[in-house]
């Protein structure tokens, strides 16, 4: 299992790198001048020349991503062109927003999941069985971040119910999770939670409908082992892959809801990250795309490792 | 179960929200601005006006700043950290400002002619300690003008312009003055500064979550007594998309929100909301390429292009959150003087005047706009660009758009129509502010201006033009600048330099909680007089 | 948000192709989703004959109007232009972004998991490794960032969206052809001295071909949700083009003056992809899992 493990480790560590060049290459595929943003409307050549060279833009690219991958590596993702604040302080605390976001998305739709894929896969009553297919397949196909807006109407606007954004009222003193705090993460949590809910739902299904029918099944059941004894093989035996789907989808969900933290105005790694292509705030781009890519990694290994670690079969080579 | 879950939380939530409503404490102001995220709060504001105006004009003074005090004259130049000033009999370069005694500083310490140089120093002087670009970049560009400072006694100081300038003036309100004091006593690092800024203004900086909120208190010790804020905090939150800030003013989530939409101002009329505008100096026009192979070298099809556009179509869509501009100034402006070209809805006229220019069904007239997707001042691009793209269609006429990121249009109009980067673009959709003659008008139409030195975007060359601007530099008696600026204005309508097609009416949505909202003509709003009842 | 499971399509390997159109038809609810997309599909084909009004004539006083205005069917959007005409005009482009980027990455990344399932070795490695560090990414987070620096567009769009398919897909194919390159019958014509292209075109492709189809197929939905969001953020056509989730952003004020008309838009994003992932089920079933 250690050597495995290292062996994981070790694999993952090209991949990073790569990474790195992808999120470097990309943003300098963007057109329009970096520049020009930062700058009010009348400034002069001259002065686009003196910032170009205070940010390093003036260096062929080789030379600044090896400057910066650099740096980098040492923690320092440079300042933010926007407000010079440094990126990492700024990914870092919209990496902790969007970790609450989604670990609350998360537990939700890990919760509503393996219900539903329970249900659906015909271990409870089995006329829900349909019912939940339906459900499940509308959860998937639902554009979040319509539900958002929608969720918005009716429970913000409408009923008066919910704070219709940001994440924190007047005067918190930082985040905490008491109920003046929570009351903000409902609405955001149920959007973001939708899909991934749904998408945990039919993996679980079909892994069990696939364990059910596997030969071994049959024989327990020919052998007339308690329909209880069965479940709880069956379920041993659908674990890992629901892991993996989980693991998945918190993944997806740190970076990947972009769309509803913009509805929401949660100052989370999605929000920032539109934030900075539309004021085409580069280091900031890069610093949060490189972060959330690091981490995405990061799951993808834990959730490799434990997966092997609860089956070994399913080794990767 | 998960239903009982997400029922237990909004239930909590409900009460919650029912009594933290009660908590708040009285007066507080809630604004939800269009910025994306804080502005800088060292007194070198970023992201423009609506910088300026939370996180400048709130904290800091300048030396002259607007008055804005009244809703139905235009908001004049008036002293503020500057009692009064004269330009030196013997040398029309040199200005000399004298600075308002017993002044000080939010941390205590006095304002006085040091304070200025400091501040002139942190944003100019490359060879001071005190320098960082980044005030460099915000301030620089608005003095245009200035080359030298220096001190003559501790209460007077004397500015000095490269060339006579007797518009220098207009240049000063945005150069705010943050505390040397305070500066020293965070370890001179402007990173600290920022985490506890110190400047002269009726507010105090209170707290700031970035990209979240920042909190101002009232500074009760303001040297303007009769601008004393009588709120007991004001708490201003960037929300920039329009919905986003619809939907926390009909929630009570803030009692203020900047542009609402044109679309939800029945809506929120319909729920107790005032929307407010006013005649906000700003013009949101079309440059036009001047460059011989663009159709807009020629006269006539600048003309055309004024007259094809449904101005008061274009108002009824907006809801009536604009005003139709006949020109970059209203007419009641003492700038507007008496153009002889009428700028009106007149398609006919329009069709006639693309025949002479030799455009028609045979040979149709295709261009192609820049236009942004947001932006400061831009209002609503789309939609207005979408409604007068139909316009001209109805005349012949065929606007292709090419839409750009704010910031990406922005580039593309530093470097000039003429740049590769703009090629076959011919048309450049950017609004500006009109505060002054030199910002409003007479950057956009002097050789000397042609991009990318300056904001002379199409390269509009008018002899007529340069000799009245030499005129009026050099004219340093007050009363009679206006009939000069008029002169140029009338000649750039006449000229139909611009597609002129609307002023911002600066709209904002108010809960009926807050009183004493004076909406001025100005980019600015003074706080002070605001109070919200509970 | 994607599909991935850990081991892709393998569970749905199996099972003869021969009957499964049969048993697609089979299907109720998959076949009537189908002919939903069918119907979808002709309307946007033929909007210029289907379309009531021009979809680009704005008028003032339609703003925001009522469904069942005459003129304005389905209600008018911010410009007062007709929503029923912009709507199926917006099925052209909101359609070809649901299938374009898949059927692209199917291509791509087919092609990319066959060679390198096929030659293995240090092509593997290359090809495989490429497709980790983009596997690395969370999928929408790739799509929006590469559309973000490429600037709004549709082109610029798709390629987002087909480099968010391609690492999947070609991870399926990759692992299928790794499979059975080394089965008895593909080294037993390979001795017989059949050539390489020979040898992919009758045992590997049509092998790869099963689970690849059935994957892209369940990710069409993906990718409409994807690229409305785009369009939804800005990141999509450019004006006067209708497209669904530029629609809806551009309706988001509407909420709160006729919501019935601002939810038009979201609803056909939404009543699309619930048809796509219907179908994509049905076709599962119709190419049978281990029964």
């Amino acid at each position: 299992m250690i050597s495995y493990a290292i062996q994981r480790v070790l694999f993952a560590l090209p991949i990073a790198l790569g990474v790195s060049l992808v999120v470097f290459s990309l943003v300098h595929l963007a057109p329009g001048d970096p520049i020009s943003a930062i700058l009010p409307n009348e400034a002069s050549e001259e002065m686009v020349i003196e910032a170009r060279r205070e940010f390093g833009l003036d260096r062929s690219l080789i030379v600044q991503y090896g400057i910066w991958l650099g740096k980098a590596l040492q923690g320092d993702l440079g300042s933010s062109i926007g407000n010079g604040r440094p990126v990492l302080d700024e990914v870092l605390s919209a990496l902790k927003h969007s970790l609450i976001l989604s670990l609350a998305a998360g537990l939700l739709a890990c919760l509503a999941g393996v219900l539903l894929g329970l249900l659906s896969a015909g271990l409870g009553r089995s006329r829900w069985q349909h019912v939940v297919r339906v459900v499940t397949i509308t959860g998937v196909s639902v554009p979040h971040y319509w539900l958002a807006i929608v969720l918005v109407i009716v429970f913000s606007v409408r009923l008066g119910w919910l704070p219709p954004l940001g994440m924190s009222p007047d005067s918190s003193a930082g985040w905490r999770p008491d109920l003046n705090h929570l009351q903000f993460l409902v609405l955001p949590a149920i959007a973001t939670a939708a899909i991934p809910a749904a998408i945990i739902a039919r993996t679980m299904a079909a892994s069990i409908q696939e364990i059910l029918s596997r030969d071994f099944m049959i024989t327990l059941r020919a052998k007339g082992l308690p329909r209880s004894r069965i479940n709880v093989h069956v379920l041993r035996n659908a674990m890992p892959t629901t892991l993996a789907a989980i693991g998945l989808q918190i993944g997806n969900m740190l970076g990947g809801s972009v769309l509803v933290e913009t509805v929401f105005a949660w100052p989370g790694a999605g929000f920032l990250l539109s934030n900075a292509i539309f004021q085409r705030d580069l280091p900031l781009l890069q610093g949060t795309m490189l972060a959330l890519a690091l981490i995405f990694v990061l799951i993808n290994l834990l959730v490799d490792l434990t997966q092997s670690w609860l089956d070994p079969r399913i080794r990767r080579a | 179960m998960l239903d009982r879950l997400v029922c237990a939380l909004s239930l909590a939530s409900l009460l919650l929200t029912a009594s933290s409503g009660a908590a708040l404490s009285q007066g507080t102001l809630r604004i939800g601005m269009t910025v994306a995220d804080i502005p800088l709060v060292d007194g070198a504001p970023d992201q423009g006006t609506e910088g300026a105006k939370f996180a400048g004009y709130t904290i800091y003074d300048p030396l002259v700043s607007y008055d804005l005090s009244s809703a139905t004259t235009a908001a004049s130049i008036r002293p503020a950290l500057a009692e009064s000033w004269q330009v030196d009999p013997t040398d029309d370069r040199k200005w000399i400002f004298t600075l308002r005694r017993g002044v000080t500083f939010h941390d205590g310490s006095p304002f006085n002619a040091d304070a200025v140089l400091f501040n002139l120093d942190r944003a100019l002087d490359k060879n001071s300690p005190v320098y960082s670009a980044s005030f460099d970049r915000q301030i620089r560009s608005y003095l245009p003008s200035l080359e030298a400072w220096r001190k003559l006694d501790d209460h007077t100081v004397e500015l000095t312009t490269t060339q006579p300038d007797s518009l220098f003036v207009y240049q000063l309100p945005r150069l705010l003055i943050a505390s040397p004091a305070q500066y020293q006593k965070v370890g001179s690092d402007w990173d600290e500064f920022r985490r506890s800024p110190s400047g002269t203004g009726a507010w105090r900086f209170g707290s700031m979550v970035p990209r979240q909120r920042l909190e101002l208190v009232p500074n009760k010790s303001y040297w303007d007594t009769e601008r004393v804020p009588k709120l007991d905090r004001l708490v201003l939150l960037p929300i920039p998309e329009a919905s986003a800030r619809t939907a926390a003013l009909l929630s009570g989530r803030v009692d203020w929100i900047e542009t609402p939409s044109p679309e939800t101002v029945q809506t929120l009329e319909g729920r107790g909301f005032t929307v407010s505008t006013s005649a906000i100096p700003h013009i949101w026009p079309y440059h036009l390429s001047h460059l011989p192979d663009s159709p807009f070298s020629d006269v006539r099809v600048r003309r055309a292009l004024n007259l094809a556009i449904d101005r008061d179509g274009l108002v009824e869509l907006l809801h009536g959150l604009a005003v139709p501009a006949v020109g970059t100034v209203p007419p009641e402006s003492p700038w507007f003087g008496q153009p002889t070209f009428k700028i009106t809805y007149d398609p006919e006229r329009a069709k006639a005047l693309l025949a002479e220019a030799g455009y028609g069904p045979g040979n149709p007239l295709k261009v192609t706009a820049a236009i942004s997707t947001s932006g400061s001042g831009q209002m609503f691009p789309m939609l207005m660009n979408e409604f007068i793209q139909e316009n001209l269609r109805d005349i012949g006429v065929e606007l292709n758009l090419e839409v750009f990121e704010w910031e990406a249009l922005r580039s593309k109009r530093r470097v000039g129509a003429q740049a590769p980067e703009n090629e076959g673009v011919t048309l450049l959709n950017a609004s500006y502010s009109t505060q002054d003659p030199y910002t409003g008008i007479l950057r956009y139409l002097t050789a000397a201006e042609i991009a990318p030195k300056g904001s002379n975007w199409g390269s509009t060359r008018d002899e007529e033009i340069e000799a009245l601007v030499e005129e009026l530099r050099a004219e340093f008696d007050v009363a009679k600048q206006d009939p000069i600026v008029a002169k140029i204005h009338a000649r750039h309508v006449d000229q139909a330099n611009f597609i002129w097609v609307v002023h911002d009416g600066g709209a904002r949505a108010l809960s009926a909680k807050v009183r004493g909202h004076v909406h001025a003509q100005s980019w600015f709003v003074d706080f002070s007089l605001i109070t919200v009842e509970p | 948000m994607s599909y991935l499971h850990a081991d892709g399509g393998a569970m749905i390997r199996a099972g003869g192709r021969h009957a499964a159109w049969p048993r697609f038809m089979k299907q109720k609810a998959a076949m009537a989703a189908l002919c939903f997309i069918a119907a979808i599909c002709v309307l946007a084909v033929g909007a210029d004959i289907f379309a009531p009004e021009d979809p680009y004539r704005t008028r003032v006083a339609m703003q925001f109007a009522d469904i069942g205005t005459t003129g304005r069917l389905f209600g008018g959007d911010e410009l007062g232009r007709d929503i029923l005409s912009r709507l199926l005009y917006g099925a052209r482009i909101s359609l070809v972004m649901a299938i374009v980027p898949v059927a692209v990455a199917l291509v791509i990344g087919g092609a990319l998991g066959v060679v390198a399932g096929y030659r293995g070795g240090i092509v593997n490695s290359i090809i495989m490794r490429c497709m980790d560090v983009f596997y690395a990414f969370p999928s929408v987070l790739l799509a929006v960032a590469i559309a973000g620096a490429l600037g709004p567009g549709i082109a610029n769009a798709i390629i987002a969206l087909i480099l968010m398919f391609i690492p999947p897909i070609a991870r399926i194919a990759e692992s299928v052809t790794t499979e059975i390159r080394d089965h008895d019958y593909v080294v037993a014509a390979r001795l017989s001295g059949a050539g390489t292209l020979l040898i992919v075109g009758t045992q590997i492709l049509p092998n790869v071909a099963g689970p690849i189809l059935v994957f892209s197929a369940s990710q069409i939905s993906v990718s409409i949700i994807t690229a409305s969001g785009l369009g939804f953020l800005g990141l999509g056509v450019t004006p006067p083009h209708a497209e669904w989730g530029s629609m809806l952003a551009a309706l988001r004020q509407a909420l709160y003056v006729n919501p019935v008309v601002a939810m038009l838009p979201g609803l056909m994003i939404f009543s699309v992809s619930v048809a796509f992932n219907v179908a994509a089920d049905g076709l599962v079933r119709a190419l049978g899992t281990k029964q």
